[in-house]
């Protein structure tokens, strides 16, 4: 069985792109390629010039955030009590200094890097925690998914920021914690999406085909299900990329975030209050950097469920 | 379903749910470092309260919760404040009950919660009602970017943008603090934002649906005056779904008052939720999230019970149950 499966991949591909040439007719078209769903996705997605600018501004902010020890000027923690709550365009601080004489700039940057580190590796602990919980209480049915579902109930009924915040007085406040707690807080409702996706594809032909040819639950499960529920979990995911800078931030408005120093933009908006008139910058600089992510990460997140929603190619 | 059977069931599901937060809640404090009754020797030598002060508590704590005891009897003494409303003192501040805090504290984040729902309100129709009037235009297209930031900024980041331009520069409104009424301004303008951004987009395309009525039509085709035809036809019908919208926005709401209380420094309940976590109050932070999921939940159960309500289709499908319109982008900040 796998010999045949072998040869005949190796035909599709042999015959294709010899076929190409003879297939397209204009020349000034571009030749008729297989368009693969992920091709029609990204194709409606660079339509929409909003979603593609933020995209690239965000993969810029990822950029900034994994070489902030080169780009940013001062290391977070370095003080400097020359300068203290010195403003915008002083001298060797182009954003000012805060209450220490700490560089505001690289105080923001820092802080981008420690909020795209916990958003991302809890959107990927968020994803696996789901897909495991998910596939399994989907494909398996019976007691395992009464239980699980049982569960997830539990925590869709628990709220997440009191979760998170519950989280994060067990565990301290380390990145680690508020991975696990902005991420353990966001995987029900991705829990739930992929069991219900699961429950539709379970039904169609091809999984029963690949029933048929004796492949065993998690392959079919990962090889068959997977790939085929993944844009509706694309466009939830890419939305709670957002949801969790956001998260990050709160959580160190309430003094729940990083260990200090280390940058928190939240912890800074909330020190930033308290030296309001003296120095305005110190709350104003991150949060427009904050701001400015989080409309990029959402434009991006609208790109791509638009890209995924059939409804969008009407529009 | 007929009412009072799903009403019971949905009460009896809430209460499990509600066990089920608290045993969560309790379980995961558990293994937080030190033991319960004794968490506060670790944390209030640097919460600045008197050596005395502390031993009294201490004992307090421990008289109340025992020494040496498994988790499963401190849990039931716990559950059993909860029950007859006497949950002990709080550790973090010394001398209130942590039934006290709450109660004191409940009504500003429900005024807070509340006030804010309605201006919401009264931005979200006119400006969803305007730019439904005049769809595609530029005034359609600006209004609903407006919606669209207004969605993606939490409550805080708007407040933190208020602060800066009322407080700081323009000096109008105080940054912080809960005395004056003046006070309520700036937390309920930055709390409203966001759910009024998602109310107008919801006015919007339910009046853009309820234009085109054929009733509609029938009304400005006998000559009705225009504005006659737009709010008594159009804009009283398209304001039904609203009702379902309102009640997970409030729910949404309440943990907003989180960050938003902790910002504006509002001795409201997510403020002592805070506190609490971040000083390892586990008497007072138990409290406050239980009873904040409870809130949440009671809200969520009266906005379930309004659907039947208002949609008798609903009650026909097997009662009472969520419907499509249910799924609102609110984001808990």
């Amino acid at each position: 069985m796998g010999t045949i499966a072998a040869t005949e991949d190796v035909d599709t591909t042999g015959v294709t792109p010899a076929e190409r040439p003879v297939s397209g007719t204009g020349q000034h078209e571009a030749p008729p390629r297989a368009r693969g769903p992920w091709a029609r996705a990204w194709d409606r997605f660079k339509r929409n010039r909003l979603a593609l600018i933020s995209l690239i501004f965000c993969a810029l902010l990822v950029l900034v955030a994994a070489a902030a020890p080169l780009i940013a000027p001062y290391h977070f923690g370095a003080t400097d009590y020359a300068n203290q709550l010195v403003g915008v365009g002083s001298e060797g601080h182009v954003l000012g200094t805060d209450q220490l004489g700490r560089d505001i700039l690289s105080r923001t940057i820092y802080g981008l890097r420690t909020a795209l580190i916990v958003a991302f590796g809890a959107e990927l602990l968020a994803l696996l925690a789901a897909l495991v919980i998910g596939l399994t209480a989907g494909y398996r049915g019976g007691r395992v998914e009464q239980g699980l579902m049982a569960f997830t109930d539990v925590m869709y009924a628990f709220p997440s920021y009191l979760f998170a915040i519950v989280m994060v007085a067990v565990l301290g406040r380390s990145i680690i914690a508020l991975i696990i707690a902005i991420g353990i807080a966001g995987w029900v409702t991705q829990a739930r999406l992929v069991r219900a996706q699961v429950l539709t594809i379970k039904q169609r032909e091809y999984v029963e085909a690949g029933r048929a040819m004796g492949a065993s639950g998690p392959t079919i499960a990962i090889r068959y299900i997977l790939p085929n529920a993944i844009g509706p979990l694309l466009v939830t995911t890419s939305f709670a990329i957002p949801a969790a800078i956001a998260a990050e931030a709160g959580l160190g408005l309430l003094g729940l975030g990083v260990q200090p120093p280390t940058p928190s933009w939240g912890a800074m908006i909330s020190e930033g209050t308290r030296f309001l008139l003296a120095a305005p910058h110190m709350l104003l600089a991150p949060a427009a950097v904050f701001a400015l992510s989080l409309l990029a990460f959402t434009w991006v997140g609208d790109g791509v469920r638009d890209a995924f929603d059939p409804r969008g190619e009407q529009r | 379903m007929d009412f009072l059977t799903f009403l019971s069931r949905r009460l009896v599901r809430l209460a499990l749910c509600l066990v089920a937060v608290s045993i969560i809640t309790f379980t995961l404090l558990q293994s937080a470092p030190g033991n319960f009754a004794d968490i506060q020797r670790v944390t209030s030598g640097a919460s600045s309260i008197g050596g005395t002060g502390t031993e009294q508590m201490l004992a307090e704590s421990l008289s109340r919760y025992g020494d040496d005891v498994p988790a499963w009897q401190q849990y039931l003494t716990f559950m059993q404040g909860v029950a007859t409303w006497d949950m002990g003192p709080s550790y973090r501040y010394a001398g209130r009950a942590v039934e006290d805090i709450i109660g004191s504290a409940f009504p500003i984040s429900a005024t807070l919660a509340l006030l804010a729902v309605t201006l919401a309100l009264l931005i979200a129709v006119p400006a969803g009602v305007f730019a439904a009037l005049r769809q595609n235009s530029k005034a359609d297209h600006s209004t609903m970017f407006l919606v669209t930031l207004g969605n993606a900024l939490p409550s805080y980041l708007v407040a933190a943008f208020l602060i800066v331009i009322f407080s700081a520069s323009l000096g109008w409104l105080p940054s912080s603090g809960w005395s004056r009424p003046e006070h309520l301004i700036l937390p309920v303008l930055a709390l409203s934002l966001g759910p009024a951004a998602v109310l107008a987009r919801y006015v919007r395309s339910s009046m853009l649906e309820t234009l085109r009525e054929e009733y509609v039509t029938a009304a400005m085709a006998k000559g009705g005056p225009y504005r006659t035809v737009i709010v008594r036809h159009a804009l009283r019908n398209s304001l039904i779904p609203l009702v379902t919208v309102v009640g997970p926005l409030l729910a949404a709401l309440m943990t907003g008052t989180v960050f938003v209380e902790a910002l504006f420094r509002i001795p409201g309940l997510g403020y002592y939720a805070a506190t609490a976590a971040a000083s390892r109050d586990m008497p007072l932070l138990m409290g406050t999230v239980l009873f904040f999921a409870l809130i949440i939940m009671v809200v969520n159960l009266a906005v379930d019970l309004t659907y039947g309500f208002i949609d008798p289709r609903i009650r026909a499908e097997g009662g009472w149950g969520r419907s499509q319109l249910r799924k609102t982008s609110t984001q808990p900040a």
